[in-house]
């Protein structure tokens, strides 16, 4: 495989060896006009944040639709005792009386998928300044960074938790919750990883910051959902 | 154009031009929609008596009024759309050589007129729709005093029924005639369909949750009670006989199946005066046998010193019910 | 078109020998084989590791579908182009030639190839081998129900093959035309080189591809007893299989999110200049309405299906009421994609009809602007009418009015569309060909569906008819009576366009008449089942039944000959037919004005556009043309596409 780098603003007139091209899609790979890629891009980004957000919605719905049903008082578990517990279906002992999660775990990562999201936008802000790769770079290394602490963090929660899956439908919804963002976070990861390792490349340098920026507004979704979900469970548990 | 010309034009190409009625495409068009319409007027009126079961009670008897209705309305706008596109067929066809395209017809991009005309009816049509589904919906909504309560609970796979007040329990169900009933239906295990479906009502039987439907049966007649939500494997299984019947032999199928005939008689809306269904309880030694007329009174005095019960009623698939009484004498009663 | 100074082809192109590096290697066999690997591999760890724990054989059988599909889309090279981004190895000219199929030939068909026109021919084969599969399930139904008590078929089986009987079918019809045809013919249509997003396109192709094995696999796990509903609890317990049905929709689901993006983004951002969103023909608004309605009910299928899957495999409880769960909870979420999904499925179809119906009559398409007024007013209402297929389940009695309100409106943009299609037949020059035959079948057709659906959304009667066959004639007639009717017209329409061939009409017309003839036996046999109270989904019945599911039977015997028929017919065209003019049904849209088969890239030469492609009768020039190739001395001639003259966003107009 041939890679070479390349400034923006070469436009190949013929059909030979050209140089890598950073995203051309047409087979021809004559460069479709940048305000035209990231039209299609900002465009495709939307729909998909759109069809999240209504997974978001939904989540959300599930939550508060078990909540007011509480079937068979098994939202939070009220009716088990210490002196009569309640046992699943296989004979594992129901906790009495869920203790909620803790919300500040929750709240941390929300806050770290903030950051990240912030050093986003820093990486494009450098890159649309275009001064040198470092102004891209490194904020987008410090928002890997914090993602990667989202993840960790998100993980540790599923550990420390005082309540497993099989504990009622605040567990099952709850686990649910961060199960969905640890998937958003590790999607959020690969891309930012992708953006650091590129940027340390040069490749997003001027003439393409604003694929910096699709990246930013998909981080900002994943932290705004991460904070709604933490607002949900925290609030209404 | 001339004036002249455009006269012509207008005549060709309008329904209201000038030539009569009937051989034009608007004349045509109208017979085969008449044809059409008659068609599924016919249908509607007589298909749905022809295909349905006997419904047995008010909200069955909706069912089969509002297919009737539904059928006699969309059939006129049914019948227009296959009338123009049966006339197309006959009229604009293209006979000649099919390899090769016909000349272009004329560049008609729409029609407000008739897209307008066209809105207009069929909202008025799903107005009409709607104004009688809320309007028969809403009486079945209505509930009544001295309802009789019959507990539902499904489970793979087959129905229980028990009656509240009775401690019967059974695998078939008997109603009484014109008696209002609830059904309160629930499930122990999956999602089931309560479906006695000449009753003209449905629900389902959730786990954890208690669904109620109300009818009142007003005619007598033998019925299958089906499961309509696929529950697992013998869901097709999940079937029982069913009937509705008189009063009387209704409290005398469930004093069969163990009832006092206090409780039963009272279930059944039978009371010591004939004319109300009260809830009075009947007193146990005095009790008077009630006698509908037409059938041979059963004897139903209690005897303190004989069994409680008498024999059971048995249902056979006729419908005819024969008990034998305290004196030992079988004393058949058909339905009325 | 060609002259002698006409430019080398864009396919013609000579690569070198690194061209495309790994994608070089990678076709649908390393992806079966390494898809089988991977799937081997998780299952073992997975036995080895969780087999002994609580759910352990669904973990197994969830990790052994996922191993699967993530392996294949490795072996296949779905994950190439990401991972290549992530470590900044952009694609070069050269590997994007090569992956759009330069120098492949026939290959092309079986490897990851972005040109989408070899994704669409490869959507068609997958649609006709799902349709084959689940035409064998319905056969294998409809026989078991010839007798009241067969022998033929045990109920787990039978209602293992009812369940992806059904849920085969959607999947087949959901993509029977934004797959083939929107793929194939929607960016030619509005003059693009491509899709939006070619390589996303080909991972759409593959992903959903591998899906299949995962919905066919259940059968060897327990079989899934559910129905395509899967209600819960009923699924929570079902026997392993519901695992792997539940990847197969999950993933399924990634893919047509993917599909639906790029054909919207495509027709907004991708037109040729001239082409205002006004002059795009109806069948390219069809399938961006439908597209669009598609992204919003699948988010709820992928939480569904996912709320499922923890609920079996780690024991959560969203859906087991004595844990807090419910399964009106299942039944809402599952509706609010079930419903929108059948407009999905209608949509496109019906949007093909009419621009079949345009041609075929040679006049413009009647009330264009309202047609695709309809179609919005459709999508806008299917979104709120979920609960109507709940009337009877005893959630939310209070709703039942205002949800039988919002179905019952949705009658009037319907009619809407029936209007437009007579309306466009209305002192048409009507050319009966064949795909004008299954144009008039598709009214016929759905004109019954659309009626009896009424029926079913009014309350009081859907408390008799609910769970009953009169459900399953209804569907059935909208669906395979119109949709599947409207997606063969499509056929029969764009396959000289495809293939280059034309199709046997004598031939043809057979496969009609038994299909014809074969869809109003069987389905009229199950309204009458319907209406004697046969309930759904059994594997047995009352005797009371038996003539109306005899005459299912052999309406179905009828339709599946019909479609054998038709099947011989279009095997027969693609190998023996005659060769295909470049425009037979001298149609006025774009994909006709390019040469067959239609070059790498579509054009040579820029489309000009200047009007709407229904300039029917009005003795002016096509407004959509693609100049002919004009003879010039230049020897440095270069294809369209060159910098300046690509594809722009839309200029100018009105949109």
């Amino acid at each position: 495989m041939s890679f070479t780098t390349t400034t923006h603003d070469d436009h190949d007139h013929g059909h030979g060896h050209g140089p890598a091209v950073e995203g051309a899609e047409n087979p021809g790979g004559h460069h479709e006009p940048a305000e035209l890629r990231d039209h299609k891009e900002r465009l495709a980004l939307w729909m998909f944040i759109a069809g999240d957000a209504l997974f978001l919605i939904l989540m959300v719905f599930t939550w508060f639709y078990l909540r007011t049903l509480n079937s068979n008082g098994m939202w939070d578990a009220a009716q088990c005792s210490t002196a009569n517990p309640c046992e699943d279906g296989l004979g594992n002992p129901i906790l009495a009386q869920i203790t909620r999660a803790d919300p500040w775990h929750a709240v941390i990562i929300a806050a770290c998928t903030v950051l990240a999201a912030g050093f986003v936008w820093l990486a494009e802000i450098g890159a649309k300044k275009n001064t040198t790769k470092g102004a891209i770079s490194t904020p987008a290394g410090m928002a890997f960074l914090f993602m990667v602490l989202a993840i960790a963090m998100q993980i540790y929660q599923f550990q420390v938790l005082p309540f497993t899956t099989i504990d009622g439908a605040y567990a099952s919804t709850y686990e649910f919750f961060m199960g969905s963002t640890l998937a958003h976070l590790l999607i959020l990861a690969f891309v930012g990883l992708g953006l650091w390792i590129r940027s340390t490349r040069g490749r997003h340098a001027g003439g393409t910051w604003y694929r910096v920026r699709l990246i930013r507004f998909f981080a900002v979704w994943v932290a705004l959902s991460t904070v709604i979900l933490t607002v949900v469970g925290a609030l209404f548990a | 154009m001339s004036f002249e010309e455009q006269v012509d034009d207008i005549e060709a190409n309008t329904i209201l031009g000038g030539e009569p009625f009937f051989s034009r495409a608007g004349g045509k068009i109208f017979i085969i929609w008449l044809g059409f319409t008659i068609v599924g007027v016919l249908i509607g009126v007589y298909a749905p008596h022809h295909l349905l079961p006997t419904l047995l009670s008010p909200q069955g008897s909706d069912v089969w009024k509002t297919i009737v209705v539904f059928t006699v309305l969309a059939a006129p706008v049914a019948a227009f759309v296959y009338a123009v596109s049966f006339y197309s067929l006959f009229a604009w066809r293209h006979k000649g050589n099919q390899d090769e395209p016909p000349p272009d017809a004329m560049p008609q991009r729409g029609n407000g007129p008739m897209t307008v005309v066209w809105l207009a009816i069929s909202s008025l049509l799903v107005v009409v729709l709607l104004f009688w589904g809320i309007t028969v919906w809403n009486t079945q909504q209505v509930t009544h005093a001295n309802t009789l309560q019959v507990n539902v609970t499904g489970q793979q796979w087959l129905w229980t029924y028990s009656y509240p007040g009775t401690g019967v329990e059974t695998r078939t169900l008997e109603l009484p005639l014109n008696r209002p009933v609830e059904f309160n239906i629930t499930s122990v295990d999956v999602t089931h369909g309560f479906w006695p479906a000449v009753l003209g009502v449905q629900v389902d039987a959730n786990p954890n949750v208690t669904t109620i439907i109300r009818t009142t049966p007003d005619k007598l007649g033998n019925f299958t009670v089906r499961c309509s939500q696929l529950c697992g494997l013998y869901h097709a299984f999940m079937n029982n006989k069913a009937a509705v019947v008189t009063p009387q032999q209704f409290s005398a199928w469930l004093q069969g199946l163990g009832a006092t005939q206090a409780a039963a008689d009272q279930t059944a809306g039978i009371s010591s005066s004939a004319s109300s269904p009260t809830t009075t309880l009947p007193d146990a030694t005095t009790a008077t046998p009630t006698t509908v007329p037409g059938e041979t009174a059963t004897t139903l005095t209690p005897d303190t010193t004989a069994p409680a019960t008498t024999a059971p009623a048995t249902t056979v698939p006729d419908g005819s019910t024969t008990t034998t009484g305290p004196a030992g004498i079988p004393t058949t009663t058909a339905p009325a | 078109m060609t002259t002698a100074l006409a430019p080398p082809l864009l396919e013609d192109t000579k690569l070198g020998p690194n061209a495309g590096g790994l994608y070089e290697r990678l076709n649908i066999w390393t992806g079966l084989g390494f898809g089988i690997f991977l799937g081997f591999v998780a299952w073992v760890v997975s036995h080895a590791t969780l087999q002994g724990s609580n759910w352990g054989t669904d973990m197994v059988v969830t990790c052994t579908m996922l191993g699967w599909v993530i392996g294949f889309n490795i072996g296949i090279g779905t994950f190439n182009a990401p991972i290549r981004w992530m470590l900044g190895h952009d694609q070069t000219h050269e590997d994007e030639l090569y992956v759009a199929g330069v120098g492949q030939g026939r290959h092309r068909y079986l490897k990851y190839c972005t040109d989408h026109k070899v994704v669409g021919t490869q959507y068609l084969v997958l649609v006709m081998v799902l349709f084959a599969v689940g035409g064998t399930l319905a056969m294998m139904i409809r026989t078991q129900l010839i007798t009241a008590h067969s022998s033929f078929l045990d109920p787990q089986t039978y209602n293992a093959i009812v369940t992806v009987h059904g849920m085969v079918m959607i999947i087949a019809t959901i993509v029977m035309v934004s797959g083939p045809f929107a793929n194939f013919i929607m960016p030619i249509m509005i003059g693009a080189k491509d899709m939006a997003f070619p390589r996303l396109n080909a991972m759409s192709f593959w992903v959903i591809f591998s899906a299949v094995p995962c919905i066919l696999a259940t059968f060897f796990l327990g079989g899934v007893n559910a129905g395509w509903t899967t209600y819960a609890p009923l699924s929570v317990q079902a026997p392993p299989a519901m695992d792997a049905f539940a990847m197969c929709i999950i993933v399924f689901v990634v893919s047509v999110t993917v599909a639906g993006v790029n054909t919207i983004v495509t027709v907004v951002t991708m037109r040729a200049k001239g082409m205002t969103m006004g002059r795009l023909p109806i069948f390219t608004w069809g399938s961006i309405i439908g597209a669009g309605l598609g992204l919003y009910a699948m988010p709820a299928f992928l939480l569904a299906m996912t709320m499922m899957i923890t609920d079996r495999v780690t024991g959560t409880s969203f859906f087991v009421a004595a844990y807090g769960g419910s399964g009106w909870l299942w039944e809402n979420v599952f509706w609010i994609m079930g419903h929108p999904e059948v407009y999905v499925i209608l949509i496109p179809p019906v949007a093909a009809v009419l621009e079949i119906a345009s041609t075929f009559a040679r006049k413009p398409v009647f009330g264009y602007k309202v047609a695709i007024a309809g179609f919005v007013a459709i999508a806008s209402l299917a979104i709120m009418v979920w609960a109507h297929h709940m009337f009877t389940t005893g959630w939310a009695p209070n709703l039942a009015g205002p949800f039988m309100l919002t179905t019952e409106l949705i009658s009037i943009p319907t009619g809407i569309i029936f209007l437009c299609t007579i309306g466009t037949l209305w002192k048409g020059s009507i050319w009966t060909r064949l795909p004008m035959y299954f144009v008039y079948l598709f009214i016929w057709n759905f004109i019954i569906g659309g009626v009896t659906g009424i029926y079913l959304s009014d309350v009081p009667a859907d408390q008799y008819f609910h769970g009953d066959m009169f459900v399953t004639a209804h569907f059935h007639y909208t669906l395979l009576g119109g949709a599947m009717i409207g997606a063969t017209a499509a056929v029969c329409y764009w396959f000289p366009k495809m293939s280059g061939k034309m199709l046997n009409e004598r031939i043809g017309k057979v496969a009609f008449w038994l299909i014809a003839i074969g869809i109003q036996v069987t389905y009229f046999g199950q309204f009458w089942e319907g209406f004697q109270g046969m309930p759904r989904r059994v594997a047995y019945y009352d005797p009371q039944f038996l003539s109306a599911n005899q005459m299912s039977t052999i309406g179905a015997y009828t339709l599946m000959a019909g479609w054998l028929v038709f099947l011989y017919m279009m095997l027969h065209g693609w190998r023996n037919g005659k060769i295909a003019p470049a425009n037979p049904w001298h149609s006025k849209t774009l994909e006709w004005k390019v040469p067959t088969p239609v070059p790498l890239e579509n054009f040579l030469v820029d489309p000009v556009v200047t009007s709407d492609p229904y300039t029917y009768g009005e003795g002016v020039p096509d407004g959509q043309e693609v100049p002919d190739f004009a003879p010039s001395d230049d020897p440095e001639l270069v294809p369209a596409g060159s910098a300046g003259s690509g594809a722009q966003t839309d200029a100018g107009g009105d949109h």
